[in-house]
């Protein structure tokens, strides 16, 4: 295992060799947000008379319960926005916010060839874009802005190469389930993975980032895909200098040596739906869940071993969160929607104010508000139980999300993650679909 | 370092850490005030929990910790009294989060582990990296050796910060 691009881009920000594999690892970019920056910040006004390596090398996003819901949340983001403003740190707060990893992207803060940590797991969907960003807990934050380095375990490089075209339905959080589903919850610990293949070639930068948001579901220290012209050409857009990333450009080229190389063929990709409580436990629409209960998985869901899905009816639906809230999410939501009624309670809440005023700018929120979704502001939402859209016990919900834990969005609840298209037809039904009914709601041919 | 005490046997694979600290808890400014709702985020955890009020070591399946970065986690179970975990593996961050606030995360062979979820009570040697059941038993196990310097309280922050004046060099010699 070497010379791979990512074995190159960490090799760069080596300070210095520990032992038993681990490294000081330099981070060119923390990202702060209010839920697990606090506690850390604490630590070094405390113990370190609060000065920071950079103030410059971080970002501070107000974004998971945003505005704040109770006198606790809004501790958080005084203290994060006191916080920012002592040391001069940019903060993205209440109207110009969103999940931090929808914005950092958005406002240029991620290029190829960087390093980034957050208190947060699902960091890696910066990895979207050649760069290396994984999850970190509050105290390693809290180092990477006091002294710029976290001490790391150096992951394996596994290849996940998926090759040929989506058909029918199936969408970017499909081939992200699958990955997840073929790997194992925990199949990817030790791991960085590498997306390569031609279906993650011609997938948008929204979709690479919905496939690498994933990775830490597969246990797998983080996920990036190697820039290319359509990474380039994102960070055109958004008026992002790329003359120091050349080089990163050139590394993507070579492709080096794995550790381990899985292979998937996204034309055999079906949309899939989670039954289980860890989202590697999913099937195809249509399946019926396994025969064998699985740590009482089944139990937890309400499911007898060999039902149908969509027999079980569902009380809410949530379109959004750090996978599947960016602009072609919710175009793709919206398409379902379209001169239809919800038949539940449905969520959709904008990654960033960005995606929200795109998507009114095309009318999405008309389509949604019209079919009786709440349109929300943007945020983490209902995604972590911990602000709007709670579940109470037994409750049933179609999520766009990425994790489906016990109590992940409500002590009892139960969460069925999928994409947005299948989470839109489910609201219309009030039911998970049959393949063939979201055929029908889609108005789409091919859907195996 | 020996830590001996109750055990809390929560033989189940993937417990991730919305089950040790479910979100709406995640509400703190201050690490403290978490330790009540250790595992409320699964009944059957929070059931096994309230059968041993003692406990002190929690035994249990692989991945332990997955899924989000939470601190809370381990910030819980310590104040609960917890002071060290088993388990087969345990996910990467929950694992670094362990080792930075003192808790001690032990890796064992899954034979091992099944042993400790038999026992009743266990005696942890952190510096001799071995573990030895009320049934007689003796286990040995590994350490991270950079990780275990940081073990005591607040270790990983000085470290990092003595680190700084030689971060500043390598970064302004950076290309
Ligand atoms: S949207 Fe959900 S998974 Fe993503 S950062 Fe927010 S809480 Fe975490």
């Amino acid at each position: 295992m070497s010379g791979t691009y990512f074995d190159a881009l960490w090799e760069a920000h080596v300070v210095e060799s520990l032992a038993d594999g681990n490294d000081l690892l330099f981070i060119d970019k923390v990202v702060a947000h209010e839920i697990t920056t606090p506690p850390g910040a604490l630590l070094i006004e405390r113990d370190f008379g609060d000065a920071l390596f950079d103030p410059r090398a971080i970002v501070a996003v107000n974004d998971h319960v945003s505005p704040a819901n109770d006198a606790a949340t809004a501790e958080q983001a005084r203290h994060l926005r006191g916080w920012a403003k002592r040391h001069g740190i940019e903060l993205y707060d209440v109207g110009d916010n969103g999940i931090c990893h929808v914005l950092v992207p958005e406002r240029g803060f991620v290029r190829p060839g960087m390093t980034l940590c957050c208190g947060d797991s699902h960091t890696c969907t910066l990895g979207a874009f050649g760069a290396i960003a994984f999850g970190v807990g509050t105290t390693a934050q809290a180092g990477a802005m006091l002294a710029g380095c976290v001490v790391v375990k150096r992951p394996h490089v596994m290849r996940v190469r998926i090759d040929g075209v989506l058909r029918g339905a199936a969408s970017a959080k499909d081939v992200a389930l699958t990955v997840v589903r073929t790997l194992g919850a925990s199949g990817a610990r030790g791991y960085a993975l590498e997306y390569c293949g031609s279906t993650v070639e011609t997938m948008s930068m929204g979709e690479r980032m919905t496939l690498c948001n994933m990775a830490i579901e597969a246990g797998a220290t983080t996920g990036l895909i190697r820039p290319d012209a359509t990474t380039r050409a994102y960070l055109h857009d958004r008026g992002v200098p790329f003359a120091l990333e050349e080089r990163w450009y050139e590394h993507a080229r070579v492709s080096g040596t794995y550790a381990k190389t899985i292979e998937i063929d996204a034309s055999g990709i079906v949309p899939l739906v989670t039954w289980g409580t860890d989202p590697s436990q999913s099937v195809p629409l249509g399946q019926r869940v396994p025969e064998a209960a699985n740590d009482g998985a089944l139990a937890y869901m309400g499911l007898r071993p060999g039902a149908s899905l969509e027999d079980a009816a569902i009380d809410q639906v949530f379109i959004g969160s750090c996978t599947n809230s960016r602009l072609h999410d919710l175009r793709v939501a919206a398409e379902v929607l379209r001169g239809r009624r919800v038949s539940v309670p449905t969520i959709v809440t904008p990654g960033s104010q960005a995606v929200k005023r795109a998507a009114e700018r095309e009318g999405l929120h008309e389509v949604f508000q019209d079919a009786g979704a709440l349109w929300t502001h943007a945020s983490c939402g209902p995604c972590l139980g911990m602000s709007m859209g709670v579940l109470a016990k037994g409750m049933r919900c179609v999520s766009t999300s990425n994790r489906n834990f016990p109590g992940r969005m409500g002590a009892g609840g139960r969460v069925h993650l999928a994409s947005p298209v299948v989470a839109a037809a489910s609201a219309v039904l009030g039911r998970i679909p049959t393949p063939s009914q979201l055929d029908e709601l889609t108005g789409a041919g091919v859907c195996v | 370092m020996r830590i001996s005490g109750d055990v809390l046997a929560l033989p189940f694979d993937g417990i991730d850490t919305d089950q040790i600290i479910p979100a709406m808890h995640l509400t703190v400014i201050e690490p403290s005030g978490l330790g009540p709702h250790l595992f409320t985020g699964h009944a059957e955890l929070s059931n096994r929990l309230a059968e041993v009020p003692t406990a002190s070591i929690v035994v249990a399946g692989a991945d332990f910790g997955c899924g989000s970065s939470r601190e809370h986690a381990a910030w819980a179970l310590l104040e609960r009294g917890f002071r060290a975990v088993i388990a087969p593996s345990f996910a990467r961050i929950f694992l670094e989060n362990a080792y930075t606030n003192g808790l001690v995360p032990v890796v064992l062979a899954r034979s091992d582990v099944e042993a400790c979820l038999r026992a009743r009570s266990l005696e942890i040697d952190v510096d001799a990296e071995s573990i030895s059941t009320d049934g007689g038993e003796r286990f040995m196990f590994t350490l991270d050796p950079v990780r275990k310097t940081f073990l005591e309280g607040g270790g990983y922050l000085r470290y990092l910060h003595a680190k700084i004046p030689a971060i500043r060099t390598w970064a302004a010699a950076r290309t």
